[in-house]
């Protein structure tokens, strides 16, 4: 049973890797006589100009800035709203929700108006803004439940010790946050790494390209072949990041969860 | 009560309303410096709000906090240093029990050289230095107790505030404790209140109990007062193990009678007859039927037993009370 679930997650990540180590002629006639693996998928993706790693490279900055400028502004919401009590922290919540759950795809005309009007467009860094944005209602959501979580005492305990509120959160709230702040920034950090439409339209410059839109136009480069093997080359280049990133967050995660809790 | 006016803890018609719920109603206390108060009664009588109002951690809808004349209501809980032992004992769980004695001390900008003085001292007298670099999950339920009452001490505060702070141990442990938390509280210069459900406890370790109900200050003096001249009914029930018997003899007026202030005899008032016996080591409480319903009188474990039970007590342990209010009665004579 658990071999089944690994595999149904795991397989089609291997059948890319797959992909990419094999010539293109071993992918459409499998029996065909000779060494079907080659790295020739790899050599042709970091060849490419401007190099592959400069992608990886704008996508990991788009994805810091905006995991960063996330975070920084859902703490100060979260707990903001954790303070409030009824109606008022019922109805932002709502909103909240709402606001997550509203399809991007109706912003994108208006991120574009935007970005035009301010001079935005072609810039790394200001395209974490809608990023940052859009992730916000969910940061807000995930790491308010986490304030919630935090046992109210302790919180009384540090004021009545003269600790004020920056000192609270820096001391006492986010050292207990920590895997609350790690598995919101991940999933901030994932979309962020993965957004299609807006860095599209934003981003025109070559050497600034997101790898979303640069493994995509691997594919629109040639016409009447789809170069199956470089496609994979790249998402597996490109996934590699990710993995490390969520190995790197993992143990700060698991180790939240084994701590010890304020009752005995 | 007290001779210095002013000095200690002053509560003046304190109270709290939460969306409409009083809480708290107008409740008027005095805590004496070194002197230890028990604030008692059953869960959600105010208590705990007592307790946060004093801390600051809630504010008052009225009244006013007053410590040795000056009037606390517009400090903050960091500005009235207050220390306080919470039922939970609220331990940051991510530090060691050095860090968590030192972080209230860090951020007061307590100068090192002292702070390791105040810390050395703090962990010797609660014999935790084996465990400076614990963490609090790695302690048990008495250690963690232990740390809490440290880091209270090491605030150096001007009011002490205990809430609960054993429930959350084993009985045993609990009256292994009590006097060591005695010595460690009380007699220093600063109030001290001490929050408990348990009248045992109370008993232990106050030098006055404040009994609440419903938000209400029922009655407020020594153990003993509060026994032998309860204020109303509900302090005369509250306190006392196995509860005080209630006798209605007679319309507008009730008769209290502890079980420990009965006897059987051949000669008394009123007949009786035995149901169950418990045994209690060297006591028993026996369980009657009487035409006054059923009752319960503690005696020695070998009393003897008459064969035609008899109720007797003496005339200056009996209770009156108004059986609708539940006031006390004073100076009812007998009707029989």
């Amino acid at each position: 049973m658990r071999l089944l679930v690994l595999l149904w997650s795991l397989g089609p990540l291997l059948w890319q890797l797959r992909t990419s180590l094999l010539r293109p002629e071993a992918l459409v006639a499998p029996l065909l006589e000779g060494n079907p693996w080659t790295l020739a998928n790899y050599q042709l993706v970091l060849s490419g100009d401007p190099p592959f790693w400069r992608y990886l490279g704008n996508s990991t900055l788009v994805a810091l800035a905006t995991t960063l400028l996330t975070l920084l502004l859902a703490v100060p919401c979260a707990y903001g709203l954790q303070q409030q009590r009824g109606l008022l922290r019922w109805g932002v919540g709502l909103g909240l929700v709402g606001a997550a759950m509203f399809p991007t795809v109706l912003l994108f005309l208006a991120l574009l108006e935007i970005a035009r009007r301010f001079g935005l467009a072609n810039d790394l860094l200001a395209l974490s803004l809608p990023y940052a944005g859009l992730s916000l209602p969910l940061a807000v959501l995930l790491l308010r439940a986490a304030f919630a979580d935090l046992p109210t005492e302790l919180e009384d305990a540090a004021r009545l010790e003269g600790l004020g509120l920056g000192q609270r959160l820096r001391h006492v709230l986010l050292p207990l946050l920590g895997p609350a702040l790690a598995s919101t920034g991940i999933l901030v950090f994932l979309a962020s790494w993965n957004e299609y439409a807006i860095a599209l339209t934003w981003i025109s410059r070559n050497d600034l390209l997101t790898l979303p839109i640069a493994i995509a136009r691997i594919g629109g480069g040639s016409v009447f072949t789809i170069p199956y093997g470089a496609f994979a080359a790249a998402t597996v280049l490109g996934s590699l990041p990710l993995l490390l990133l969520v190995l790197v967050a993992q143990r700060p995660i698991v180790s939240g969860l084994t701590r010890g809790a304020v009752k005995g | 009560m007290n001779a210095a006016a002013g000095a200690g803890l002053e509560l003046r018609q304190l109270c709290r309303e939460v969306g409409g719920r009083r809480l708290l109603d107008r409740l008027d206390l005095a805590v004496t410096p070194g002197e230890c108060l028990a604030l008692l009664g059953p869960s959600g009588c105010g208590k705990s709000t007592t307790l946060r109002l004093v801390a600051g951690l809630d504010a008052a809808s009225a009244g006013r906090v007053l410590l040795d004349g000056q009037d606390l209501g517009a400090l903050s809980p960091g500005e009235r240093q207050v220390a306080m032992v919470f039922q939970s004992y609220a331990l940051y769980p991510h530090l060691s029990v050095e860090g968590n004695l030192e972080l209230g001390l860090k951020v007061r900008g307590v100068a090192a050289a002292e702070r390791q003085r105040r810390l050395g001292a703090v962990l010797e007298l609660l014999q935790l230095e084996e465990l400076r670099q614990r963490r609090p999950a790695q302690l048990s339920g008495g250690q963690r107790q232990r740390v809490a009452l440290a880091r209270a001490l090491l605030r150096q505060p001007r009011i002490m505030l205990l809430d609960e702070p054993m429930s959350n141990l084993d009985a045993q442990l609990r009256e292994e404790l009590r006097p060591e938390l005695r010595r460690l509280l009380c007699g220093r210069e600063q109030p001290v209140i001490y929050v408990t459900h348990d009248q045992q406890e109370a008993v232990g370790m106050a030098d006055r109990i404040a009994l609440l109900d419903a938000g209400r200050l029922q009655q407020v003096g020594s153990p003993r007062e509060l026994y032998a001249d309860p204020a109303n009914r509900f302090v005369a029930c509250f306190l006392g193990r196995p509860a005080i018997n209630l006798l209605t003899i007679a319309p507008g007026r009730q008769l209290g009678l502890r079980p420990e202030h009965l006897h059987l005899a051949e000669e008394g008032p009123v007949e009786a007859r035995l149901l169950r016996r418990e045994w209690w080591g060297h006591q028993q409480l026996l369980w009657l039927d009487s035409r006054w319903g059923p009752l319960r009188v503690l005696c020695a474990a070998e009393a003897p037993l008459p064969a035609e039970p008899r109720l007797g007590w003496q005339r200056q342990h009996e209770l009156w009370f108004d059986p609708l209010s539940g006031a006390r009665l004073h100076g009812q004579g007998p009707v029989w």
